[in-house]
């Protein structure tokens, strides 16, 4: 009901309380300001309920599983149990403790928590739509906003997501049973992230993917690595194939692919995962009452203060554009909050890292080789395998290789590609050093404790410098 | 967007002027008006503005250089504007890799990739100190930016002069790794002066060759700074050693072919102004001067009765109002005398404005501050205006348009001694009257020898359009009034 009601007023309102939102209400609150936050859903946003958190804590599980049962090299024998209802209430209730922790430093920091769906019903107005039959709606105005809305995953035309055949990632990530035959559709980070697991539960994967090679976006010695893996895992890979259409089955489902020949195949599975991607949530905001259009992908474009080009409007991470990264929303949100308070925040990053947790993970940060070729540095690599490090070996875990990129001239760090166990952890030596200004040097004659992973890093700096002393130099 | 600003006509007529220093560096962000550099035109420093609000990418005079009107002197990056800087132009745009494309589409950074070297405190400080970041020159290993660099960048007005004297790098040159060996070895070669630092950080090594060389590590140039302390290299010390050798040698030589030193002073600025000014006035006015002598004894007794009454109406009275009052009343008497040459229209034009300029020696060489319609104002008026116009002429603070639309000037040349001169007119004036000292001499009135305070004047003017019966008669009116000063009371 709009009638008689009385719009609430506040300084800064967040819509969506993901790891960009509820980041920008916490230091919004810290710096003084009188903060409401919206939230349609559930407080941690697409991060903590439905993306990096539950699906790294069912990699983490499984992998227990799966490298107890594949130890007999070390002399282990033993054949684990998955209880999958166990591990999905495990992993529900980590995130429930993180989603609960949100709540409390949003309300500890003053925020006001509101539930239900924003929608602009002007420049400084926000309709909330309470959920549910008869609970109603408020107006909130506001000097500045946030959009903080997120992304949802792509659909495909013949896919609809039906949680039952057809699943996204979220719903993957809840199954409490393990499926016997999976059909992945998208070979890109979270349709690899998610095949891994479910091959390492015992299900038959077998991923379609477009393009032809896995993991597009990463450079093909990196993929490759983690595509090696993934087939000794059992996973099956159809490259230059999309899918079409799919049908019903006694058993589950058939779904049909077609390649550029228009030759079609056929799959078997008890259920299709789609990741191919997502779009950001732009487009049921009602952007027009502020006078916002969303480029043509549907992101709204930001300057480095996270402004859009309504100067009392912010709009940071995923929604805000490329790439769509949890660490990058939360930095966003640290800033809009800080430029809304009047401090000379900016976003002036040199690299955002990125990890993936395939088995091996990758992780990557800064500029690869060719990047800094065309970015007008003459670059200098230096790569370091696994097999040649002594903590790698004594952990079972030897694939993959830290490479690190610098500029030649100057030996300052422009960049990393990390493919092995624990190589999201690793990238953040590198991106330190990017952010640092560090040089080659500054990276060898740092003393890294023996016997580590992170020996990797500098053996590849001193590699670049032609001075490896447990590699051959290049 | 880059702007280039040219050096504007400060002044009119103008056609070149001297950049006396830089109020700014490479990297400072200016606002619009903010003064950007200190110009010396014909007789004033003019402050320069800024016609932008942006940065300061490239400074392309240096100062003590003579520019001419219409020469791009300064490059500003300017704000609001959605381009990136442009590059060096022998660097290929180059292509934003996927990370850093945030950064680098805001137009933030100018360097190679997107990339700044500096760690992201130093970046965060630039933002509060509204430096960017992106052309500071670097001082930490490689070229890196260093937090000192950039408080050095915002403080850049402040030291800008020398900044922009020796303006190392450019900034958009790739942040080399040679940026710091190469000024240092520039520092050295140009710096007469010794650094004379009380602590020097350098190698053991560093210090033995020192030693060897017997070279005081304090007087080495910087290389870099370490935890805030100056660090020497060892062929920093060598070059150093090398400069102080040559400069040693090139000392000897010189002495020997000359045995004395003769000294180059360049001819610039207000003393070619001058300069410039007297040849032109001597050449083509043909100067004849008229010389009197008049006995001022009852004046200095009037302005001894006035002196403590002005002062106490806050006002320092001296000879010059009184004898600036008798010029006006000369003046309107002979209007010929207050006049200018067309030389063009062929006209000669009888000016109505009293306007007197008075000249004045500052260190800088003569300024010549004018006070306006004398004969409106009354002696205390006339004698504070003056009074002001001298201090900042003499400070060099005064504004071009206080020496601007004189009609006749006077210089005081006896304030510092002789009787008599040949004052060169102020062109395009017609006369110039000359004061020499007020000095008591014996004169004979009605028949005795009695002690006088007699003053001397030259009064130079320019004949062709003055005749020297008019100098004479106009001199006479000046004279009267000054031996009679109470006349001065009817004008
Ligand atoms: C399976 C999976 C794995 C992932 N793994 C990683 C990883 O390992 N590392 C990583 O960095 N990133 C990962 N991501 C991406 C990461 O989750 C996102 O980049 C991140 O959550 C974006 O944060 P955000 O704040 O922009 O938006 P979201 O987290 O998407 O939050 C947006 C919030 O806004 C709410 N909302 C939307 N519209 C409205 C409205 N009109 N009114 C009120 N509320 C609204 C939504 O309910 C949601 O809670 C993963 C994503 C998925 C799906």
């Amino acid at each position: 009901m709009v009638v008689g009601d009385i719009a609430t007023g506040t300084d800064v309102l967040v819509i969506g309380a993901g790891p960009g939102g509820y980041v920008a209400a916490i230091r919004a609150g810290q710096l003084g300001l009188d903060v409401t936050m919206v939230e349609k859903n559930a407080y941690g946003g697409t991060c903590l309920n439905y993306g990096c958190i539950p699906s790294k804590a069912l990699i983490s599980a499984t992998d227990v599983a799966h490298n107890a049962a594949n130890a007999e090299d070390m002399g282990i024998h033993a054949d684990p149990v998955v209880d999958m209802q166990g591990m999905v209430a495990w992993k529900d209730g980590v995130v429930n403790q993180l989603t609960g922790g949100v709540e409390k430093l949003m309300k500890a920091n003053g925020v006001n928590l509101m539930q239900g769906t924003a929608e602009f019903a002007g420049e400084n107005t926000v309709r909330v739509a309470h959920g549910g039959e008869g609970q109603g709606s408020e107006s909130i105005e506001f000097d500045s906003c946030i959009i903080a809305t997120g992304s949802r995953p792509f659909e495909i035309p013949g896919f609809e997501f039906d949680g039952e055949h057809v699943l996204s990632s979220r719903e993957a990530l809840a199954l409490d049973e393990i499926p016997e035959k999976l059909v992945v559709v998208g070979a890109g980070y979270i349709g690899m992230e998610l095949s891994t697991v479910f091959a390492k539960l015992g299900t038959d994967v077998t991923i379609v993917e477009m393009l032809d090679d896995a993991l597009p976006g990463y450079e093909s010695d990196v993929a490759r690595v983690v595509k090696k893996k993934a087939e000794a895992l059992g996973i099956e890979f159809h490259f230059g194939e999309a899918a079409k259409e799919w049908r019903k089955e006694a058993d589950g489902m058939t779904v049909v692919t077609e390649n550029e020949d228009g030759e079609t195949s056929e799959f078997n599975a008890d259920k299709t995962l789609v990741a191919v991607g997502r779009q950001p949530v732009s487009d049921t905001l009602n952007l027009e009452a502020v006078g916002l259009e969303p480029d043509e992908k549907g992101f709204l474009q930001t300057d480095d203060q996270c402004r859009t080009d309504v100067g009392h409007i912010y709009a940071i991470g995923d929604v805000a554009g490329e790439p769509m990264l949890a660490h990058k929303a939360s930095k966003e949100g640290h800033v809009a909050a800080e430029v809304i308070a009047g401090e000379p925040s900016a976003l002036d990053y040199q690299a955002i890292p990125a990890a993936v947790f395939t088995d091996p993970e990758i992780g990557t940060v800064g500029m690869t080789q060719a990047e800094a070729e065309e970015a007008g540095f003459e670059p200098v690599v230096g790569k370091f395998p696994f097999m040649a490090s002594g903590r790698a070996l004594s952990t079972g875990h030897s694939d993959g290789f830290v490479r690190v990129v610098a500029d030649e001239e100057s030996g300052f760090i422009l960049g990393g590609q990390i493919v092995g166990a624990e190589a999201s952890e690793l990238v953040a030596e590198l991106a330190l050093a990017i952010e640092m200004g560090a040089t080659l040097e500054d990276l060898t004659a740092t003393i890294h404790t023996h016997p580590t992973l992170a020996e990797a890093v500098m053996e590849a700096a001193a590699n670049a410098k032609g001075e490896a002393i447990h590699t051959l130099n290049r | 967007m880059v702007f280039e600003f040219k050096l504007p006509d400060v002044g009119e007529g103008l056609t070149e002027a001297e950049i006396v220093s830089w109020l700014v560096s490479e990297g400072d962000t200016v606002t619009e008006d903010m003064p950007v550099a200190e110009a010396e035109t014909d007789k004033a420093v003019v402050e320069i503005p800024s016609p932008v609000n942006g940065t300061v990418r490239e400074i392309l005079a240096d100062a003590g250089e003579m520019v001419p009107v219409g020469n791009v002197i300064i490059t500003f990056n300017v704000e609001g504007e959605d381009e990136p800087p442009i590059e060096a132009e022998t660097e290929t745009e180059p292509e934003k890799p996927a990370e850093a494309e945030k950064a680098a589409s805001n137009g933030e950074s100018s360097a190679k990739g997107g990339r700044v070297f500096a760690a992201p405190s130093a970046r965060r400080l630039a933002r509060e100190l509204g430096v960017d970041i992106t052309t500071v020159v670097g001082s930490g290993p490689s070229g890196r930016v260093t937090d000192q660099d950039v408080r050095a960048a915002a403080e850049g007005g402040k030291d800008g002069a020398q900044a922009a004297a020796e303006p190392t790098t450019e900034p958009e040159a790739e942040p080399a790794s040679d940026t710091t060996e190469s000024s240092g070895a520039q520092a050295a070669v140009s710096m007469q002066k010794p650094a004379d630092r009380e602590k020097t950080l350098a190698a053991p090594a560093t210090r033995s060759l020192a030693e060897e060389l017997g070279v005081d590590l304090n007087a080495v140039p910087e290389v870099e700074k370490r935890e805030g302390q100056s660090f020497v290299t060892p062929e920093a010390v060598r070059e150093y050693a090398a400069a102080q050798t040559e400069a040693k040698q090139a000392d000897v030589a010189s002495l020997a072919a000359t045995s004395k030193e003769d000294e180059r002073v360049p001819y610039r600025g207000i003393r070619r102004t001058i300069g410039k000014q007297m040849e032109r006035s001597k050449y083509t006015a043909p100067h004849v001067t008229h010389h009197d002598e008049i006995d001022v004894t009852d004046l200095v007794a009037m302005r001894s009765d006035l002196k403590e009454e002005a002062e106490n109406r806050g006002v320092k009275l001296s000879y010059m109002p009184f004898v600036m009052k008798a010029i006006v009343a000369g003046l309107k008497e002979f209007p010929y005398m207050n006049s200018m040459l067309d030389e063009e229209a062929e006209e000669i034009v009888l000016k109505k404005d009293y306007n007197i300029g008075v000249a004045v020696a500052t260190d800088a060489g003569l300024m010549v501050p004018v006070v306006k319609g004398v004969d409106q104002k009354g002696m205390l008026q006339v004698s504070q205006e003056m009074n002001d116009l001298v201090g900042k002429a003499r400070d060099r603070s005064i504004a071009r348009s206080d020496m601007q639309g004189g009609t006749f000037t006077i210089t005081n040349f006896g304030a510092i001694g002789g009787e008599y001169a040949t004052p060169i007119i102020n062109f395009p004036e017609v006369a110039i009257l000359g004061l020499g000292a007020i000095k008591e001499k014996p004169r004979v009135v009605d028949g005795d020898i009695v002690p006088r305070h007699i003053m001397t004047i030259s009064l130079s003017i320019d004949h062709r359009i003055i005749d020297g019966a008019i100098a004479a008669q106009f001199a006479n009116t000046v004279k009267n009034y000054l031996e009679n000063p109470a006349l001065l009371l009817l004008e």
